[in-house]
C-alpha cells in the first residue's frame, strides 16, 4: 500500500518537473496568469459590495462629490436616520419569522416524505419520486394567480402564515430530494433492528432514523434559507400591510420613498445585503451540498 | 369549491400534526426534539393572525389605514394628520405609501382581497373610474354634503359617473410648466421666456457656457406623457379644444396638430443632459436640486422638495409660438380621496373626508405640500409666494387651463391612449421614430377599441 | 432477509403508516405547487374584472395574445428578449463559471477561499443587486461611468440602462455577477469527482491543458452541463426581480428589456397610470411560460442524458 503511494506521489513529482516549463498551468506563469484571473474577479465580485458598504458611511455631499474616496470618518447618521424612520427591526423579525417557521415545516414534512419514499416498498412509489422531484424544475410563482385566489378564500391575504405556506411548499422538493439522498445511504439493518425491538415505523423514524440526519437537516435548512429570506416575489404580491413586510419588500418599498437620498439609500442596501451575506460565509459548506446533491444523482 | 379545499387542508394539516406527533415513538420515546419544534412553531404561527388584526383590535381609538402613491409626503401628511386627530382625538390616521409605479397594482389585489387600506388615493378619470366600477368604493354625494358646492367641477368631473355619481373627493391638482434655476439664469443674464424661440435661445445660450440645460431624461416613460407632451405641447396641438375634440372622436390623433407639437418638442432634444435615455426620474430631481441643470421641465407638485432643497427656483408658463397667443396651461385634476367600501370604521373615514373637504385642510395642505393645489372654490391661503405664482398665472388673461390629453375615456381599456403616448414618446424622443411613425402608431392601438 | 419478510407480509394489509409519512408533505405540495399551478392554467380560459374572472371564453385570451395589436408584439417581443437574455447568461455566466471552475480545481493555494468569494453574491437577494447596479450604471452619479472615464474609455460611454442596445446585455452580466457562483460550483463539485487517475494518466500522455478540457473534462461534466443549462432556463424565463429593480416593470428603454416575468406583472396586475389589469390574459401568459419551460426542461433532459 505504502509503496504504491510513493509511487504515486513520484509519478506527481515526475510529472511536476516534466512539465514544469512547458506553459502548462504547473508552471510558474500558468499559476501567475490563474492567480492573476482569479484576483481580478474577486475584484469585479467584492468592488460593487464594497462600494455599497463604504458610500453608506458617506454623507450625501461626499457622496456626489468624491463617489470613488473612502468615507472620511465613520459616519453611522445614515443608519440611524434609516432605523428612525422605517421599522426595520420589524421587517427583520417578519423575515426571520417567516423562515424559521417554512423551514421547520419543510424539515418535518420532507424528511417523514422522503423516509417513506426511500425506505419502503409500495405501488407508486417511483412515480411520486417523480412527482416531488418535478417540483424543482417548476417556477412556483407562474401558480401566482391561484395562490392569490386560495388565500383570498383563505382570508390568509396580508398575512405572514401565506408566505410560510408557499415557502413550506416551494422548499419541499429540495427537501426530498437531500433527505432521500442521504437515507438511502443508512443501511436497512438498522430498521429492522428496530422493528425487532418492537417499535412502531414511526418509532423507528424518530428513535433511529432522526437522530442519524443530522447534517442532512442543516443541508436542508441552509439550502432553503437563502432563497426564502431573499424572494421578493411573494411578499410582493401577498402583503401590503407596513407591518408584515419581509425584509426585501420593505428594502423595495424604502427604495422607493427615499430614492433622492443616497445616503440612506446604500445603508438600506448594505442592511439588506449583509446579514445573508454574513449567514451564508460561516453556511456556505453546507449550502453548495444542497446545491449539488441534484446534480450528484443527474 | 375552494372552501372546501380550505377546510379540508386545515383539518389535514391539523390531522397530520396530531397524528405524527401522538403516534411518534415507542412507549417510552423521550421528550423528542421534534415535538418541542412543532410547539414552536404554532406559537409563531399564532402570534402572526394577532399581529395582521392589529390595527383592528381597539374599539373606541380608531386607527385608520390611508394609502397613497406620493411616498415622499410621509412627513407632511403626518404632520397634516396630525392636526386632524387633535380635532378628533379619537381617530388616529396610518399613512401607508405606496411607490407609484406599483400603486395601482397593490392598491386593486388589497381592494380585492379585502385587506385594502380604509382611505385610498384614486388617479383621476379612468384610473379612479375602475376602482369605482370594480364596486370598491363608496358614493359620497350624500356623505359630503358640501363637495358639490365648493369643488371645482372640473375636478369633480375627473371623479364620477356620467349620472353624477361621485366616488372621489378631489385632493390636490397639479400644474405642468418649467423650473428653472434663478442662480444659472441670472449669471447668464436670462429672463423667463414667452415665446418658443426665446425659449430655444435660452438653451443654446446654455448650451454654449457648458451648462446642462434640461434636467431631463427618457427612462421614466410617464414623464415624457405626462410632464413632456402634456405640458409643453398643448400650445402647439391647441390645448383643451383639441383633447375635447380627440375625446369626442371629431379629430384622430393623426391629425397635423399633435405632429406639429412633436416636432416642437424634438427642437429641444439637443439639450438634453448627455445620457438622458439612461435618467430616470428620480436622477432628474437630483440633477434639479443639486444645481446641476438649468432647467425642469415638471409638475408644481416639487415645489416641496424644491424649497427644502433651498435653491432659487423660478417657474414659467410653457412658451407660446408667436407673441400674443393664447397661453395653454396644464392645470389637471390629479389625486382624490376615496373611502373603501369595506372599511370597518366608515363613519370615521367619513369624518376624516368631511375634514378634508374643508378650506381649513386646503390651506394646511398648500403649505405643507406647496404646489399642489386643493381644487376648492372657495378661498384658501397660500404661504408660499411661487406656490401663489403658479396658481395665479391660471387666472391670467389670454392663459387656457387644460388636462393631460389620454387621461379621460382613452385609457379606459388596453391599450390604453396613456400606455401608447408612453410607449411612442420614449421612442421619438430616443430618436427612433419619426413624428408620424410616432401619431400612426397611437391611432393604430386606439383604433382597436376607441376609435372602433 | 428480515427486511422482505416483513416486506411480504405486509403486501396483506394496507401500510396506512406510509401514508402517514408522506400525507403532511404530499398535501402541502399539491395543494400549493400543483393545483395552483393547474388552475392558473384554467383561469386562462377565462376573463372579466378581479382576481377571479368569470366568464368563459374558451381560447379568446390566447388569440387576443397571438393575433391582436399591440398585446402581439408584447408577446413575441418578450419571447425574444428572453431567449437572449438565457443565451448571454449562458456565455457570462456558465461558460466563464466553467473556465473559472478549472482555474480554480487546479492544485493552487486558495481554492476554498475562491470558492466561497466567487459565491457570495448569490446569497444577496435580486433586487438588492438590481438596485445596487443601477445605482452603479446610473449616467449621472453612476461610478462605472467615471471608473471607464478614468481608465480612458469614456468614448465609450452610453446610458447603458437607457440604450435598448446595452440595457439587456447590462442586465444579462448583473445576473451572471449574481449568479456565477452557482455554475462554478457545480462545475467544481464535478471536475473533483473526476477521478483523479484520469487526469494522471492523461498528464502522463502529455496531453494538454486544452486537450485535457476537451477530451476528459468536458464530456464527463455534460450531466453537470445539462442541469446548469436547466435551472439557467427556468431561471431565466420565469425571472422578474431583476428587471423590476433595473429598468422597472415597464421594460424601458422601448420594452427592450420586457421579458415573460414583467409582461406577466405588468399584464396581471395593472401598473402605471391607467394599464388596465386583466388576470385571465396574465395566466394565459403564465401558461405559455409554463409551456416553453417545460419544452426547454425536456429538450435539455434529452440531449444531455443521451450523450452520457
Amino acid at each position: 500500500m505504502n509503496r504504491n503511494k510513493d509511487l504515486k506521489n513520484y509519478k506527481h513529482d515526475l510529472n511536476y518537473l516534466n512539465h514544469s516549463s512547458s506553459g502548462r498551468l504547473r508552471s510558474n506563469t500558468g499559476y501567475v496568469f490563474t492567480y492573476i484571473i482569479l484576483i481580478i474577479q474577486s475584484l469585479v465580485i467584492i468592488y460593487p459590495i464594497f462600494l455599497t458598504i463604504t458610500t453608506s458611511l458617506k454623507t450625501n455631499r461626499q457622496i456626489f462629490k468624491n463617489p470613488f474616496g473612502m468615507p472620511t470618518d465613520f459616519n453611522l447618521g445614515n443608519y440611524i436616520k434609516l432605523f428612525e424612520k422605517a421599522n426595520y427591526v420589524k421587517y427583520f423579525l417578519n423575515s426571520l419569522i417567516v423562515s424559521v417557521s417554512a423551514i421547520l415545516i419543510i424539515l418535518i414534512v420532507s424528511s417523514l416524505a422522503s423516509y417513506a419514499l426511500s425506505k419502503y416498498k409500495f405501488f407508486g412509489n417511483k412515480f411520486l419520486s417523480l412527482y416531488f422531484l418535478a417540483g424543482l424544475m417548476i417556477p412556483i410563482r407562474l401558480g401566482t394567480i391561484n395562490i392569490m385566489q386560495i388565500f383570498q378564500t383563505m382570508h390568509l391575504y396580508n398575512n405572514l402564515l401565506s408566505l410560510i405556506i408557499i415557502y413550506s411548499a416551494m422548499g419541499i422538493p429540495a427537501g426530498i430530494l437531500i433527505f432521500s439522498g442521504f437515507m438511502k445511504e443508512i443501511p436497512d439493518e438498522l430498521n429492522d433492528s428496530g422493528r425487532v425491538d418492537g417499535c412502531s415505523e414511526f418509532g423507528i423514524f424518530r428513535k433511529i432514523i432522526v437522530p442519524l440526519l443530522g447534517p442532512a437537516i442543516v443541508v436542508v435548512a441552509v439550502y432553503n434559507l437563502i432563497p426564502i429570506w431573499n424572494d421578493f416575489w411573494f411578499p410582493m404580491v401577498l402583503i401590503n400591510n407596513e407591518n408584515l413586510m419581509t425584509v426585501p419588500l420593505a428594502t423595495a418599498k424604502l427604495f422607493g420613498q427615499y430614492e433622492t437620498d443616497y445616503g440612506i439609500i446604500f445603508a438600506l442596501l448594505t442592511s439588506a445585503a449583509v446579514p445573508p451575506m454574513v449567514l451564508f460565509i460561516t453556511l456556505s459548506k453546507y449550502f453548495v451540498k444542497g446545491l449539488t446533491a441534484g446534480a450528484v444523482k443527474g | 369549491m375552494k372552501r372546501k379545499i380550505t377546510v379540508t387542508f386545515v383539518f389535514c394539516l391539523a390531522a397530520i400534526f396530531v397524528a405524527v406527533f401522538s403516534m411518534l415513538g415507542c412507549q417510552s420515546a423521550p421528550v423528542s426534539e421534534t415535538a418541542e419544534t412543532a410547539v414552536s412553531e404554532t406559537t409563531a404561527e399564532e402570534t402572526i393572525p394577532a399581529e395582521a388584526d392589529e390595527t383592528t383590535q381597539a374599539e373606541e381609538k380608531v386607527t385608520l389605514r390611508y394609502t397613497s402613491l406620493r411616498t415622499e409626503d410621509v412627513d407632511a401628511i403626518n404632520r397634516i394628520n396630525a392636526e386632524f386627530t387633535k380635532a378628533y382625538p379619537n381617530i388616529e390616521i396610518k399613512f401607508e405609501p405606496i411607490k407609484n409605479t406599483e400603486y395601482d397594482a397593490a392598491l386593486k389585489t388589497s381592494l380585492e382581497t379585502k385587506t385594502g387600506a380604509d382611505i385610498v388615493m384614486l388617479r383621476s378619470f379612468d384610473g379612479g373610474r375602475q376602482i369605482y366600477d370594480s364596486g370598491y368604493l363608496l358614493e359620497l354625494n350624500d356623505l359630503i354634503p358640501n363637495m358639490s358646492s365648493d369643488f371645482t367641477p372640473n375636478s369633480l368631473r375627473a371623479w364620477s359617473t356620467d349620472d353624477g355619481k361621485i366616488y372621489g373627493l378631489p385632493y390636490f391638482g397639479s400644474i405642468d410648466a418649467v423650473w428653472y434655476n434663478k442662480a444659472i439664469f441670472a449669471e447668464y443674464n436670462l429672463s423667463e421666456p414667452e415665446t418658443w424661440d426665446e425659449f430655444l435661445s435660452i438653451c443654446q445660450t446654455l448650451k454654449d457656457n457648458g451648462e446642462t440645460v434640461f434636467a431631463h431624461g427618457t427612462k421614466d416613460t410617464w414623464v415624457l406623457t405626462e410632464t413632456l407632451y402634456c405640458d409643453l405641447g398643448p400650445n402647439f396641438y391647441g390645448g383643451e379644444e383639441s383633447r375635447l375634440s380627440l375625446i369626442n372622436k371629431e379629430i384622430k390623433f393623426t391629425d397635423q396638430r399633435f405632429i406639429d407639437a412633436f416636432d416642437k418638442l424634438a427642437e429641444l432634444i439637443p439639450y438634453f443632459p448627455k445620457g438622458y435615455e439612461g435618467i430616470d426620474y428620480v436622477t432628474m430631481q437630483q440633477m434639479f436640486l443639486n444645481e446641476q441643470a438649468a432647467m425642469w421641465i415638471g409638475g408644481s407638485w416639487e415645489l416641496g422638495m424644491i424649497a427644502e432643497s433651498g435653491i432659487d427656483a423660478g417657474w414659467f408658463a410653457p412658451p407660446v409660438e408667436n407673441k400674443g397667443d393664447t397661453t395653454h396651461y396644464a392645470f389637471y385634476a390629479d389625486l382624490a380621496l376615496g373611502i373603501n367600501k369595506d372599511t370597518q370604521y366608515k363613519d370615521a373615514c367619513v369624518k376624516y373626508l368631511q375634514w378634508v373637504a374643508t378650506a381649513e385642510h386646503a390651506s394646511l395642505l398648500a403649505n405643507e405640500l406647496p404646489g399642489m393645489y386643493p381644487p376648492l372654490t372657495v378661498e384658501y391661503k397660500i404661504d408660499n409666494e411661487l406656490a401663489q405664482k403658479i396658481i395665479d398665472i391660471t387666472r391670467m388673461d389670454n392663459v387656457k387651463v387644460t388636462g393631460q390629453l389620454m387621461w379621460e375615456k382613452l385609457s379606459s381599456q388596453e391599450p390604453s391612449g396613456n400606455s401608447l403616448l408612453d410607449e411612442v414618446s420614449q421612442k421619438f424622443f430616443n430618436k427612433k421614430m419619426t413624428s408620424n411613425e410616432a401619431v400612426e402608431y397611437v391611432q393604430k392601438g386606439l383604433d382597436t377599441w376607441y376609435f372602433k | 432477509m428480515n427486511l422482505s419478510k416483513i416486506e411480504k407480509n405486509s403486501f396483506k394489509k394496507f401500510r396506512w403508516y406510509i401514508l402517514w409519512f408522506l400525507l403532511p408533505a404530499l398535501i402541502i405540495y399539491t395543494v400549493f405547487m400543483i393545483l395552483p399551478l393547474f388552475n392558473s392554467m384554467r383561469m386562462s380560459f377565462y376573463t372579466g374584472p378581479g382576481i377571479v374572472p368569470k366568464e368563459f371564453i374558451g381560447f379568446g385570451n390566447y388569440i387576443k395574445l397571438f393575433t391582436q395589436f399591440p398585446f402581439n408584439i408584447r408577446l413575441s417581443n418578450a419571447l425574444l428578449n428572453n431567449i437572449k437574455l438565457f443565451i448571454m447568461v449562458m456565455f457570462f455566466q456558465n461558460l466563464i463559471g466553467f473556465f473559472f471552475a478549472i482555474l480554480i480545481t487546479r492544485k493552487i493555494k486558495g481554492t476554498k477561499f475562491f470558492r466561497t468569494l466567487f459565491f457570495i453574491p448569490t446569497a444577496l437577494s435580486v433586487i438588492v443587486v438590481g438596485f445596487i447596479f443601477s445605482l452603479i450604471l446610473n449616467p449621472v452619479w453612476g461610478i462605472f461611468d467615471r471608473l471607464l472615464e478614468f481608465i480612458g474609455f469614456g468614448a465609450y460611454i452610453t446610458p447603458w440602462l437607457g440604450n435598448p442596445k446595452t440595457a439587456l446585455v447590462a442586465i444579462a452580466l448583473v445576473v451572471a455577477w449574481h449568479n456565477i457562483g452557482i455554475p462554478v460550483v457545480f462545475f467544481t463539485a464535478a471536475i473533483d469527482g473526476i477521478s483523479e487517475d484520469v487526469l494522471e494518466a492523461a498528464r502522463i500522455d502529455g496531453v494538454s491543458l486544452s486537450g485535457e478540457v476537451r477530451h476528459i473534462i468536458f464530456p464527463l461534466l455534460k450531466p453537470t452541463i445539462g442541469i446548469v443549462s436547466i435551472l439557467t432556463f427556468v431561471g431565466n424565463f420565469s425571472e422578474f426581480e431583476i428587471v423590476y429593480s433595473m429598468t422597472g416593470i415597464s421594460g424601458s428603454p422601448e420594452f427592450a428589456t420586457d421579458i415573460f416575468g414583467s409582461l406577466f406583472y405588468r399584464t396581471t396586475f395593472g401598473t402605471t397610470m391607467n394599464v388596465v389589469s386583466d388576470v385571465g390574459l396574465g395566466a394565459a401568459i403564465a401558461t405559455i411560460m409554463f409551456m416553453i419551460i417545460l419544452i426547454g426542461v425536456l429538450f435539455f433532459l434529452r440531449i444531455f442524458k443521451r450523450e452520457v
